[in-house]
């Protein structure tokens, strides 16, 4: 025994050496406490799982709402088949404006590389309502046979029946609202009497409903001369760079815009998001939700941490660093904010499925699905600061006290 | 500093002071104490409260600073030591068993002692064994899967004694280990912490105000407003 109390002393030296574990072995041995602690205090645990609910459920919310008002802006532009468009110079959305001549068609189609164009009409429209009073559509025109710009999700008739005089397709989500359209129906519609040939599903853009009618139906009811249209929608024959047409067809019609379907669509993106305030008032509420969430989950950490001040003072004692007990509470941030993350995502998709409707859908893309939880981990990994400091000033000695 | 009986001085402290505040509130809790502990030496510190019996042990303890003085355990003088080398140093060199058992409240009894091993870098399994070895010693084997708060005051205080004992630190360091306790519970508990310090070969630094555990000391040494009065064995 006396032998054991001398290489006690003497090799007290190499022990500090030796007691220095790897950091992988105090990483597994935090993350041990760590979970431990978090789930021993069940109610904390919910108090802090809720804050990160909360935020990814109200971020995400808004984002999608966000999302989803962005694509009913361009949803006409990604579906319309088109490979170019050539629009006015002064367009920055798609809404019918100063027109394009018919010579532009005429260039376009004769423009090496083109495979086809068509011209797109587009125009306000008024239904008059069996019960007085009327409400507004937006008229689009497209040409037979190939009907390059729509209809598209057709979920009642076909696109052949625009083909049949006096008949358009209306939205199917606005028929209540358009006084309870049926196969069949006939409205007036700008003036004239037109006959309901077939549903949509879904084309309900941040403005009335898109109608479909054939190309010169939709010229006698927008009064549009034969000598112009809205935009020309253009395809690129294959074997051709469409930048390299597109500069070409430029070059013919000087006084209009050629652009390709990817440029027309970050266009019209980059005015709602800078030249309108949208993007600024869902910035401002998807941060007010991850702040509140970070609050939320920044006094829950430090109230857990004040709880227990007297066992992270222990650790301390017994020989845990700051950084040790720093990688606890990582741990816990990280778990927490990839549990939340997992529930709040769960949730928000239910609620996006519940509310899929045309009117109002909440748009989450998969990189909404992979970001959500890295931020949410960022997020709770700031919010343990708070703790961490608290923890930083603790002086191990307070366990005598 | 040479020892009388031959054993290797473990803790040597030479005219250690510790002062509270500054200015006119300024307290001296220490003023110039000089104590020694040999290996294998179970001490009591004993003293009226507010004598300096805890700001001694801490610094012993090495989670509080000396405001003058040298400290040296086992040749390290950890009055000068780098605050960042001082936690390797406590969870090589020393256990505590504190006056409030100090348990952590989500882990079992063998889970807080596996703890203090898994930080002094043992493999998980290794840990774990050596915990259920050290309850069987400390005669609460069937407690190991007890969280704290299911044990009675006595069975929590072994557990922490036996957390102490993890890892077989040369110094044990007690602060009021009884101060929770029945009389005859406190008295097993002290028996079995010197039992056990002897059977690690362990030197024992025990603060007490308890008389009825005077007699298991070696040697008592007795504070009174910051010093030393008197020493007896």
């Amino acid at each position: 025994m006396k032998n054991q109390r001398l290489s006690n002393a003497a090799g007290a030296t190499d022990a500090l050496a030796m007691h220095r574990p790897a950091r992988i072995v105090r990483l597994r041995t935090m993350l041990h406490v760590g979970i431990k602690m978090m789930f021993h205090d069940k109610l904390k645990f919910a108090g802090t799982l809720f804050g990160v609910f909360f935020a990814v459920v109200l971020a995400n919310q808004q984002l999608g709402v966000f999302l989803g008002l962005l694509s009913k802006n361009t949803m006409f532009i990604d579906n319309a088949g088109a490979d170019l468009w050539i629009v006015p110079a002064s367009t920055q959305t798609l809404q019918p404006g100063k027109p394009v001549a018919m010579t532009a068609l005429y260039e376009a189609r004769t423009t090496p590389g083109v495979a086809w164009a068509e011209p797109l009409l587009f125009g306000g429209g008024s239904v008059s309502l069996p019960s007085g009073g009327s409400e507004q559509v937006t008229i689009v025109g497209t040409k037979a046979p190939y009907w390059h710009g729509g209809p598209w999700n057709i979920v009642a008739g076909s696109v052949d029946v625009l083909r049949n005089p006096d008949v358009m397709i209306f939205e199917d989500s606005e028929r209540d609202k358009l006084g309870g359209l049926n196969l069949g129906s006939v409205r007036e519609v700008n003036g004239y009497r037109t006959i309901v040939g077939g549903f949509t599903w879904g084309l309900l853009p941040f403005a009335p409903s898109y109608s479909f009618a054939e190309y010169d139906y939709a010229r006698v009811l927008l009064g549009t001369p034969s000598d112009q249209t809205s935009f020309v929608l253009v395809g690129v024959a294959p074997g051709n760079k469409p930048d390299s047409v597109a500069a070409a067809i430029q070059a013919r019609t000087p006084d209009y815009l050629v652009l390709s379907t990817h440029e027309f669509h970050n266009r019209v993106l980059r005015y709602l998001l800078v030249s309108t305030g949208i993007g600024a008032t869902t910035a401002m509420s998807t941060a007010f939700g991850l702040i509140v969430g970070l609050v939320i989950v920044s006094l829950s950490m430090f109230s857990a941490v004040v709880d227990n001040i007297r066992e992270f003072g222990t650790l301390k004692a017994i020989g845990c660093r700051n950084g040790d007990l720093a990688l606890l509470l990582l741990v816990q941030s990280t778990f927490y904010g990839l549990l939340g993350s997992l529930i709040g995502l769960t949730q928000i998709s239910g609620i996006a499925g519940f509310m899929r409707s045309p009117k109002l859908a909440l748009v989450l893309p998969w990189q909404t699905y992979a970001s959500t939880p890295l931020v949410m981990v960022i997020l709770c990994g700031l919010a343990s600061l708070l703790a961490l400091s608290r923890i930083r000033k603790l002086e191990p000695g307070m366990v005598f006290r | 500093m040479k020892n009388t009986n031959e054993r290797p001085r473990v803790v040597d402290v030479n005219g250690l002071s510790k002062v509270y505040g500054s200015g006119a509130i300024a307290f001296e809790a220490l003023k110039e104490v000089d104590f020694h502990a040999d290996a294998g030496e179970f001490v009591m510190i004993s003293g009226p409260s507010g004598s300096g019996k805890t700001t001694l042990l801490s610094i012993l303890g090495c989670v509080l600073r000396p405001t003058a003085g040298h400290v040296i355990i086992f040749g390290h003088d950890v009055s000068t030591t780098r605050e960042n080398e001082l936690p390797s140093l406590r969870l090589s060199l020393i256990g505590f068993v504190f006056q409030g058992f100090n348990l952590i409240a989500s882990l079992s009894a063998s889970e807080n002692i596996a703890l203090v091993l898994r930080l002094r870098g043992w493999a998980p399994k290794e840990a774990q064994g050596e915990a259920a070895k050290l309850l069987a010693e400390v005669g609460i084997a069937e407690k190991a899967d007890s969280l704290p708060r299911d044990l009675s005051g006595g069975q929590r205080q072994r557990v922490a004694i036996a957390r102490a004992l993890a890892g077989h630190p040369s110094l044990l360091l007690a602060d009021e280990p009884t101060a929770n306790l029945d009389g005859q519970t406190g008295l097993q508990v002290t028996e079995l912490l010197k039992d056990l310090a002897r059977i690690h070969g362990s030197t024992v630094v025990v603060v007490t105000h308890d008389p009825r555990i005077h007699n298991l000391a070696d040697r008592i040494v007795h504070l009174e407003d910051g010093q030393i009065r008197k020493e007896s064995l």
